[in-house]
């Protein structure tokens, strides 16, 4: 069986967070009732205003750019893409075709240990259509229904060079875009609500082939997981029509994620004719110097530097880094523990393994942990110097996140401080000896075990404070005698 | 007492002093409207319950117009594809025959802040393009000096009749200089940016203007002053102010220098009689100080063609919301395609069909280097020869069109692309350039001499026309509607 290669390409749209649409003062909050967040220039009426780009969304465009490695363009044109459809109200779509805002950029993925840069074609804005709403699926729904209220909205699309190889590279692709243009906050990309939508170009060729074959491109997959399936799915199809001595027909394909599987939904043999030319209505707009400079010094450390800094000067594995990097809330939440407490590995351990899995098991965002990050140093704190056990420390820290209260008043309200007086606990390990001859009896006999159930009857005495080292030796130390 | 006599300062008096009243004002005018519907059809709407509203306000001090209103008691009508919520809008096109624009345009606001009046919604070709008189709705506006010729578009009717002082209408690639030309009145299309756009159904954004029209040059001027200036809601609109025109032409004029492209004798079509006219013309103008040059201008000629490969395009697009989805006409289908089609087929004139299929063959990816790419490179070209010939001189002097209004049967190049009328007056549109047409009332229907002028240089424009002006005086004819006059 010859072994083919896969080749990749995504074209990914994001809609930016700006307040109002690119080109008038409508609202672009997500989930309004249909219809209802419009104005006779987003529905196209004729006789209404004039577009007025808005700076926030160019703002947001070169930033994103930037954030991915691409050169900017010192001035940027609006052009029109016109082509009929009922969701898009002007019979033409702003974009960015002549001169984008970003060209020739990079993102760098990890992938079994080792790095790849995965190229970016162009960074460009341009304007959401409407919304076609159906009955049940596209192909069998005997009408559309058509909401303006995304028409407008601002959106960026980041194409790819056809330089990813693999559904798992798409997926990781995706995510650290995700995780890059949220740390530079111009978007929320939630693929669920459509914020982040992604468009694959597929095609296969035997592996060494150089030249890139027929391609299908692959449309409707809302979550990552449907990515790296659709994507499985549509070269598995490919491969089988080349086995079958047949040719890939180059169509638009949708991905229905009930069965699992991709369909035609249109070819794309008539190739696109979009007339493009400068929006009369919008001037050239100049990108000067000094504001770049502006933009790029807000730019935050992102994801890559942030994973090298952790690895290297914090000493974390690969693993860690990763996992904390990929969302600037929660790496910054780290740094602000290790402020109070400079013990790297150890915090990140507490992050990965405990607040993670309250964050995910209760679905509450990392902003809205009732833990300060001081207060999670504290309680790091406090372990050390042995004034709580690491035990009782889980059970205080699920009350923090519960209540948001600190973890010195919760050990004092409850009386969680470990004892630690060697004192105290001798005279208790002296009645749990005397009330336990048979398991005396069985340690003196060679048992082990025995020692760990006398351990474990000192802590229920105490309820868990007394200091488990200090048990160990005490306990040791009468027994021995 | 004829309709000339009907001005704005002898009208701003009778009110002041309460001569005449708002009734009678109101009757008369509308009367007056309605005679020249009746012979010219230069009105798409004329609503008599409005014109009584507006003129009562002038007569009520409560309702602050102000009789110092810089446009008190001057009447205007707009083409037919400016913006205003209270009439319908349609663009002379069954398309939009009973629509009504949700905003009122910039230039109407600006005129009811000066007090000016509105008569009505003007005739025109539909959504502008073109001054042949053939794709109205509406039909087709007379030209009051002969009938059986076209006057171009309603708004150059209405202003020749008197029945408003002056009309406001589009100019894409010259339609409203020409129509002033066919009809013997002013006209002035600003430099691009000069007047906003805001509310202008436009079809050719990059070359479309608002501009005037009036009997004389003093309103011309007056009625610029109250509309141009910077509009922060379009932002094509020139960022400096405007500024007051009829004040500056107070003031003593230096000796003009004028080009003259030495080939203008090569327009299609450019009747005998005019060479003559215009070359007296040209003799007079020394006279009264004007110097004459003769420059070359290589490819002023391709001008015509070259705006109407891009306003094709443009509009093919700007036109392409006409989907009978949202608003306007809409035809019955059995699917989305069927429906756009036959929206489409029957909304819109066969002539317009054809001009916005042109603009889509053009812009095809087959023909878009060869046609739409080159015609935007030769509007570069265009422009730095005409701003490099208006650095040397005050302005650039050609005939208006190369042919009076045309008549039955006698359309030139009706078939043909470019437009033949558009040959002297594209250019300006092309390179953005203020134009101003001065009327040649001969024997018959009258022609029209170009000004074309300096980026934001109207002034110049206007001195030269009023110099003309003062030293000529015009034959308007004198219409009998039979009408009792104010």
């Amino acid at each position: 069986m010859p072994e083919f290669e896969t080749v990749i390409g995504l074209e990914v749209h994001v809609e930016l967070l700006t307040n109002t649409k690119l080109f008038c003062g409508c609202s672009t909050a997500f989930g309004a009732d249909p219809n209802t967040q419009v104005c006779p220039l987003c529905l196209g009426l004729p006789g209404g205003t004039l577009p007025k780009l808005n700076e926030k969304a160019v703002e947001y465009t070169i930033k994103a750019a930037m954030a991915l490695n691409c050169r900017i363009a010192d001035e940027i044109t609006f052009d029109r893409k016109n082509y009929y459809y009922a969701d898009l109200p002007k019979g033409f779509q702003i974009s960015q075709f002549f001169q984008p805002t970003g060209r020739d950029g990079y993102v760098e993925i990890h992938l079994d240990g080792r790095s790849k840069k995965i190229g970016i074609h162009q960074v460009h804005l341009e304007e959401d259509t409407g919304k076609l709403l159906h009955m049940g699926d596209i192909i069998s729904s005997p009408y559309s229904r058509v909401d303006f209220n995304r028409a407008g909205v601002p959106l960026i699309e980041i194409v790819t060079e056809p330089d990813i190889r693999s559904p798992e590279e798409a997926r990781l692709f995706l995510q650290k875009l995700r995780s890059i243009l949220r740390y530079i906050a111009i978007s929320d990309c939630k693929m669920e609500e459509g914020s982040m939508r992604c468009d694959a170009n597929i095609s296969i060729r035997p592996a060494g082939s150089k030249e890139l074959r027929t391609k299908t491109e692959l449309k409707n997959m809302n979550s990552f997981r449907a990515v790296f399936r659709g994507i499985e799915y549509e070269v598995e199809r490919q491969r089988s029509v080349v086995m079958e001595g047949k040719e890939v027909i180059p169509q638009t394909r949708h991905w229905d994620e009930a069965k699992g599987i991709t369909k035609a939904m249109r070819s794309k043999l008539v190739s696109a004719n979009y007339r493009c030319f400068p929006d009369p209505n919008l001037p050239p707009y100049k990108l000067p110097a000094e504001w770049l400079e502006e933009i790029r010094k807000s730019i935050p450390e992102l994801p890559d530097s942030r994973y090298s800094r952790f690895t290297g000067e914090y000493g974390l594995p690969p693993y860690d880094a990763e996992i904390l990097t990929a969302s600037r809330e929660i790496a910054d939440y780290y740094e602000a523990v290790l402020t109070g407490y400079n013990e790297p590995k150890s915090v990140s351990n507490w992050i990965m393994s405990e607040l993670l899995r309250l964050l995910n098991s209760t679905n509450t965002g990392i902003n809205d942990c009732k833990i300060k990050p001081e207060d999670l140093g504290k309680l790091l704190q406090m372990i050390d110097k042995g004034t709580i056990s690491g035990k009782i420390a889980k059970g205080v820290f699920e009350e923090m996140f519960a209540t948001g209260k600190k973890p010195e008043d919760i050990i004092k309200e409850k009386g969680l401080t470990q004892i630690s007086d060697e004192d105290t606990i001798a005279k208790i390990v002296d009645s749990v000896l005397a009330g336990n001859p048979g398991s005396v009896e069985d340690y003196r006999k060679g048992k082990n075990k025995a020692l760990g159930f006398l351990v474990g009857q000192v802590m229920k005495e105490t309820k868990g404070k007394a200091n488990p080292q200090l048990v160990n030796k005490l306990l040791k130390e009468k027994l021995d005698r | 007492m004829n309709n000339r006599s009907y001005s704005a300062r002898q009208l701003k008096e009778q009110i002041k002093n309460k001569s005449l009243s708002p009734q009678e004002l109101s009757s008369s005018i509308i009367s007056l409207c309605n005679s020249v519907q009746e012979k010219y059809n230069a009105f798409i709407s004329i609503d008599p319950d409005i014109i009584s509203k507006e003129i009562e306000a002038l007569f009520d001090d409560k309702l602050k117009v102000g009789d110092n209103a810089p446009l008190f008691g001057f009447s205007y009508s707009l083409g037919d594809n400016i913006a205003t919520s209270g009439y319908v809008t349609t663009c002379a096109s069954k398309m939009l025959s009973t629509y009504k624009p949700p905003l009122d345009a910039h230039v109407f606001l600006k005129l009811k802040e000066n007090g000016a009046i509105i008569i009505g919604k003007t005739n025109m070709e539909e959504f502008g393009i073109g001054c042949s008189g053939e794709s109205s709705y509406f039909k087709g506006v007379k030209n009051p000096w002969n009938t059986k010729h076209t006057a171009g578009n309603g708004a150059a009717a209405a202003v020749l009749t008197g029945v408003v002082n002056f009309s406001l209408a589009s100019d894409v690639r010259g339609e409203l200089r020409q129509a002033a030309s066919y009809c013997g009145v002013f006209a002035l299309k600003p430099t691009y940016g000069r007047i906003s756009r805001r509310g202008l159904l436009d079809s050719a954004s990059s070359l479309e203007n608002i501009g005037l029209m009036a009997g004389n040059t003093m309103d011309l001027a007056a009625a610029l002053t109250a509309v141009a200036g910077h509009d922060p809601h379009d932002v094509t609109s020139l960022r400096s102010e405007a500024p007051d025109y009829i004040s500056l032409l107070e003031g003593n004029s230096k000796e003009l220098q004028a080009a003259v492209p030495e080939n203008w004798q090569d327009a299609p079509y450019l009747e005998d009689e005019l060479k003559d006219i215009f070359q007296g013309q040209l003799k007079k103008l020394e006279e009264l100080g004007i110097k004459i040059h003769f420059v070359q201008l290589p490819h002023f000629q391709h001008s015509s063609l070259t705006a109407t490969i891009i306003s094709a395009v443009e509009a093919f697009s700007n036109l392409a919301n006409y989907d009978g989805v949202r608003f306007g006409y809409r035809a019955e289908g059995r699917h989305l395609q069927e429906m756009y089609t036959l929206t489409r087929s029957e909304g819109f004139s066969s002539k317009l069909k054809k001009f916005l299929t042109f603009g889509a063959l053009v812009s095809s990816a087959k023909y878009y280097n060869d046609y739409f790419l080159k015609a935007q490179k030769l509007r570069s070209v265009i422009t730095k020869e005409l701003e490099d010939c208006l650095q040397r001189y005050d302005l650039l002097l050609t005939p208006t069109t190369p042919f009076r209004a045309p008549g039955p049967g006698i359309l030139p190049g009706r078939e043909e692309l470019p437009d033949p009328a558009g040959y002297y007056t594209a250019a300006a549109n092309l390179a953005g350039l203020p134009a101003l047409t001065y009327p040649l009332h001969t024997k018959g229907l009258p022609y029209g001499l170009q000004f074309t002028g300096k980026k934001e240089d109207e002034l110049t424009l206007l001195k030269a026309a009023l110099l003309l002006e003062n030293e000529n005086t015009l034959a308007f004819p004198n219409f009998d509607f039979n009408n009792q006059g104010v």
